[in-house]
């Protein structure tokens, strides 16, 4: 049962197997990477950069209240999305491979959610607006409903709209894992719990909430990585009036301050890099993997 | 592959189904106000009201130049999303593979890939630039764009492998070994089939990834813009339904793209099994 | 000296270009060019130039017209100001041409990137309005220094100088192009009174109604004009803040936003648009063109004059430091090109400045010179670029005339000494 094939082929094979995906990753990020960090200890004037080796810039960023305002409530936007998304993907993973009989119908339903992607991120975010707005099309029609008098303020340029955006644009990340590890599920398990007389509240938590752990696990990741590191979302469907870490950073890099960007940056890896380790903590992706 | 086995269906098929109904609707909500918008009347603007249907914009779009270099930016995002798809299939599929083993490096490259994820791409961008420039090479949208838009595909290419060999039964390859075969024919007669679904699924998010990625892009395409970038200037500009025009017929574009690619792949499954019945 | 170029005829071409300046000897038309007309023509067919800048001054129409009558090719790439001030210092390699403001030319002239304009090479340089070429007032008078005036980064010493020179000299950082005055826009149907004054944006009155531009510098601005007209704060220069005036106006608009004076705050050009036309806002921080999108849709938004002034800005074409030779040669035909009117007209047409308003004038109508330059009401309707109808005949410009409007700026977009401490200011304001 196990993706692992011992004793084939040589010592090598991993090597050169994984040696494309190493080169490239170090090249395209190892580098780049390290030149951010290298530049987080440079002086610049606004115009240049000058090597240096100078704690200024970490010292600026770590000592402003305005950096803990603004970890704060990105990491508040991961978490809602995060909590949301993965209530909202497992369930919608579950229906589809628990209850859609058909293979066919499964994979089409599947591919349903994936085209509404090949409409450009930007265009598809705008198109919140004409539908949130004072005069958007959903306050009219609560209006029209008689629900409510005066047009909601709150759904757009708000925290609310933000939110709803990042679960709009990021549920399919976790869909994808999720799924894909519900399929494997061995449907005799659940045949002999049922048969030991579970019931299915039973059977969701003690086999497939366990056994889908991986893929919560990676949707996870993908999802957080992807909020944390957002600036656009944040700055059209907030109006302006809400700032993320990465947002705050693009203020600096427009007007090339690129160390002290760069100093926000890597303290801003850091903080995830923490958070994917506590997931990977609690899931052991790799070793799932290699068993 | 289903794992439903009542043969009735309980409550729980239709408040699932609403929900997941409810969830499709969402998502597809901004697309379909896209698409109505885009025929929006000529003196209608990006919000309702409506002001008379026409197909006045995507006309607008076509003749006037105002739109800058849409369809330049749109077939080069296509083509770099293609390459990417490609080269990301490629790639991960064996790293996934030698992962499978212990191996020296095997924690820093997959913590590389994590963190790629995590710097903001406008960061990774400028250094990705910066190396390009100190190699000497001419920074153009199908180099260093292409790297920059690999940078950002790999990780996610490389996880979502990693998920679909979890569920990878490794003892089809002992057997076709055990049987007398080559290493290369295991994996073109027995793994990459087994795999080609969850081949598939990387291929389509290293298409969309790259179709959509901007902040990496920005420093890397050196003198021609991708179409996000396009699209993204000329929201300082235009501001007329026009963008919602450019929305649908990228969709549409897209679109049609995948189907020919399934159509494509359904033919030759066709013939396959086919093929597999004549020889029996 | 100066080309014999004196007609400002639109449709300038090469042929003609080349018998009138043949047909002078002795007159240097640039570094190493000898040789026979022809084989100059020739040659400079294959010369391209990449012309990078905002998607309102770089235009794929005046790019394909200018390669039609120039016979060499200009290659139109779209970037936000900040993208090109990036690419400026780090790819200067991928920019020929580098259409950058005011404000961002501050910037980055001192990393020696870009070269300076010789001025003597540009025909119509003389003509060009005293707002730019002299930095005075169209009465003579001084224009306000709050700010970036053009002016002050216009000029410098001569090749391989990194500063700014304080009078004019024969060597210009930039030769402009694009310019305008811009003030906040309303919606008159819905505030149903006269507006007057900066002090209405933070009026309580339209509390929740009101949005700024989020573009630091120049929010900021808007912000500082607002202030200083309620008469809270003198400013000593509004586009040069000390750290306290800072402290201050960011803390004014905390406790704004707080109380809920601000839908929201944007980013972009349609945002902008949006707010004003779906009523979201009645009185925002606002540019030209926005205005015109929101009155082509038969919405009553009005570009108000207000007494305090208004706050300027501009745009000129940068030359890349690498240029030299053939290729030198014809970015300066095309920037003589450029100035010679039919892109004058173009953005004219769009509610900006050209910077030479003679010849761009040349090639407007009489009711489109009648509207834009001078402020009377229109003969017949007034069409965008594109043919659409932008203003209806009898209209007229909100602000007035072209000296109503441009002498009448207060302050310009610029970047601050303490431009570091202000946007880290501006985002403890944003994410309050």
């Amino acid at each position: 049962m196990s993706a692992r094939s011992p004793g084939s082929g040589s010592q090598l094979t991993p090597y050169l197997q994984v040696a494309p995906l190493a080169l490239l990753i170090l090249a395209l990020v190892g580098i780049p990477i390290g030149t951010v960090f290298m530049l987080s200890f440079w002086e610049s004037d606004g115009i240049s950069v000058y090597p240096a080796f100078t704690w200024q810039n970490y010292h600026d960023v770590l000592t402003a209240s305005v950096t803990l305002s603004l970890f704060a409530n990105t990491l508040k936007y991961a978490a809602i999305v995060l909590v949301a998304t993965v209530l909202i993907g497992f369930t919608c993973s579950y229906f589809l491979v628990f209850h859609v009989r058909n293979l066919k119908w499964q994979i089409g339903l599947f591919l349903l959610c994936t085209i509404p992607f090949w409409t450009s991120n930007v265009i598809r975010m705008v198109s919140w607006i004409p539908f949130l707005g004072r005069e958007g099309l959903f306050n009219q029609m609560l209006m029209q409903a008689g629900l409510i008098s005066q047009p909601l303020d709150i759904l757009l340029y708000s925290d609310f709209a933000v939110v709803l955006t990042y679960i709009h644009l990021f549920t399919l990340f976790m869909i994808v894992p999720i799924f894909n590890s519900m399929a494997k599920i061995n449907p005799n398990l659940i045949e002999a719990a049922r048969d030991a007389g579970a019931n299915p509240f039973q059977i969701l938590t003690g086999i497939i909430i366990p056994l889908s752990k991986t893929g919560i696990a990676l949707g996870s990741i993908f999802v957080v990585t992807l909020v944390m590191g957002d600036f656009f979302v944040v700055r059209v469907m907030s109006g302006g009036q809400s700032a993320s870490v990465v947002s705050a950073m693009k203020n600096e890099i427009d007007q090339l301050f690129y160390p002290q960007a760069s100093a926000m940056a890597v303290l801003l890896v850091l903080v995830v890099v923490l958070m994917v380790s506590a997931i990977l903590r609690v899931v052991d992706i790799r070793a799932e993997l290699a068993r | 592959m289903s794992q439903s086995t009542p043969t009735r269906r309980g409550a729980d098929f239709y408040i699932l189904a609403a929900f997941f109904g409810l969830f499709v609707l969402f998502l597809y909500g901004p697309m379909l106000m896209i698409f109505i918008l885009s025929f929006q009347g000529p003196t209608g603007g990006l919000t309702f009201p409506m002001r008379g249907v026409s197909t006045h914009w995507f006309h607008d779009l076509w003749s006037s130049s105002r739109y800058g270099d849409l369809g330049g930016a749109f077939r080069r995002s296509l083509i770099l999303g293609v390459m990417a798809m490609l080269i990301t299939a490629t790639v991960c599929l064996f790293a996934a593979l030698g992962f499978r083993r212990r191996f020296w490096g095997a924690g820093p490259i997959f913590y590389l890939s994590i963190i790629s994820l995590i710097v903001p791409g406008i960061l990774l961008g400028l250094g990705i630039s910066q190396l390009f420039q100190i190699l000497g090479l001419r920074l153009s949208w199908w180099l260093s764009g292409l790297g920059a838009h690999l940078s950002w595909t790999l990780p996610f290419g490389l996880l979502i492998m990693f998920a679909v060999l979890n569920r990878f039964d490794g003892s089809w390859e002992e057997a076709a070994r055990d049987a007398g075969a080559h290493p290369w024919q295991v994996l073109r007669l027995v793994t990459v089939p087994i795999l080609f679904p969850g081949l598939i699924a990387v291929a389509l998010f290293g298409f969309t990834l790259s179709y959509d990625e901007m902040p990496r892009s920005l420093l890397t395409v050196g003198g021609k813009n991708t179409l996000p970038i396009e699209i993204s200037n000329m929201t300082t500009n235009v501001t007329t339904p026009a963008l919602y025009a450019i929305g649908t017929v990228t969709s549409a574009v897209s679109f049609l793209v995948i189907a020919l690619a399934f159509a494509g792949i359904a033919i030759i499954q066709r013939q396959r099994s086919r093929a597999k019945r004549g020889k029996n | 000296m100066t080309e014999p170029n004196g007609k400002d005829c639109a449709g300038l071409t090469r042929r003609g270009f080349l018998k009138t300046s043949a047909a002078t000897a002795g007159v240097t038309v640039g570094s190493g060019i000898i040789g026979a007309p022809m084989i100059w023509a020739q040659n400079i067919k294959d010369v391209t130039l990449n012309q990078v800048g905002p998607s309102y001054s770089v235009i794929a129409d005046i790019a394909e017209k200018a390669s039609a009558d120039l016979g060499f090719k200009i290659v139109p790439q779209t970037a936000d100001s900040t993208a090109l001030m990036a690419k400026v210092v780090n790819q200067p390699e991928t920019i020929d041409i580098a259409d950058l403001e005011f404000w961002a030319m501050q910037k980055v002239w001192r990393s020696g990137k870009l070269q300076p304009v010789e001025v003597a090479k540009i025909a119509n340089w003389s003509k060009m309005t005293p707002l730019m070429k002299d930095g005075k007032n169209f009465d003579g008078s001084e224009l306000s220094r709050q700010g970036t005036m053009p002016f002050e980064v216009m000029f410098t010493g001569g090749p391989g100088d990194t500063s700014f020179a304080a009078e004019a000299t024969d060597y210009a950082t930039t030769m402009p192009t694009i310019y305008n005055a811009d003030t906040v826009g309303i919606r008159s149907d819905l505030i149903g009174r006269p507006v007057e004054s900066w002090a209405e944006l933070f009026n309580p009155e339209f509390k929740g109604k009101t949005a700024l531009v989020n573009i630091p510098q120049i929010g900021i601005m808007d912000a500082a004009m607002a202030l200083e007209a309620m008469g809270e704060l003198t400013y000593g220069d509004k586009g040069n803040m000390t750290r306290e005036e800072i402290d201050h106006t960011i803390t004014r608009l905390i406790e704004l936003k707080k109380a809920g004076q601000f839908r929201a705050f944007w980013s972009t050009f349609d945002e902008s648009v949006n707010l004003m036309a779906a009523g979201e806002v009645v009185i925002q921080s606002m540019w030209s063109p926005a205005v015109t999108a929101v009155k082509s849709r038969g919405i009553g938004c009005v570009y108000q004059g207000l007494k305090e002034g208004y706050r300027g800005w501009g745009l000129g074409m940068g030359l890349m430091g690498h240029l030299e030779g053939l290729k030198l040669e014809a970015a300066y035909e095309y920037m003589n090109w450029y100035l010679s009117g039919w892109q004058g007209a173009f953005i004219a047409r769009q509610g900006y400045y050209s910077s030479v308003p003679e010849t761009a004038k040349a090639n407007l109508t009489p009711n489109e010179i009648g509207y834009w330059y001078e402020g009377k009401p229109a003969s017949e309707d007034i069409l965008d670029p594109y043919g659409a109808v932008m203003d209806k005949a009898g209209a007229v410009r909100d602000g007035g005339s072209f000296e109503d409007r441009m002498g009448n700026v207060a302050c310009w977009n610029t970047v601050m000494d303490e431009e570091r401490y202000m946007v880290q200011r501006w985002n403890e304001f944003i994410s309050a």
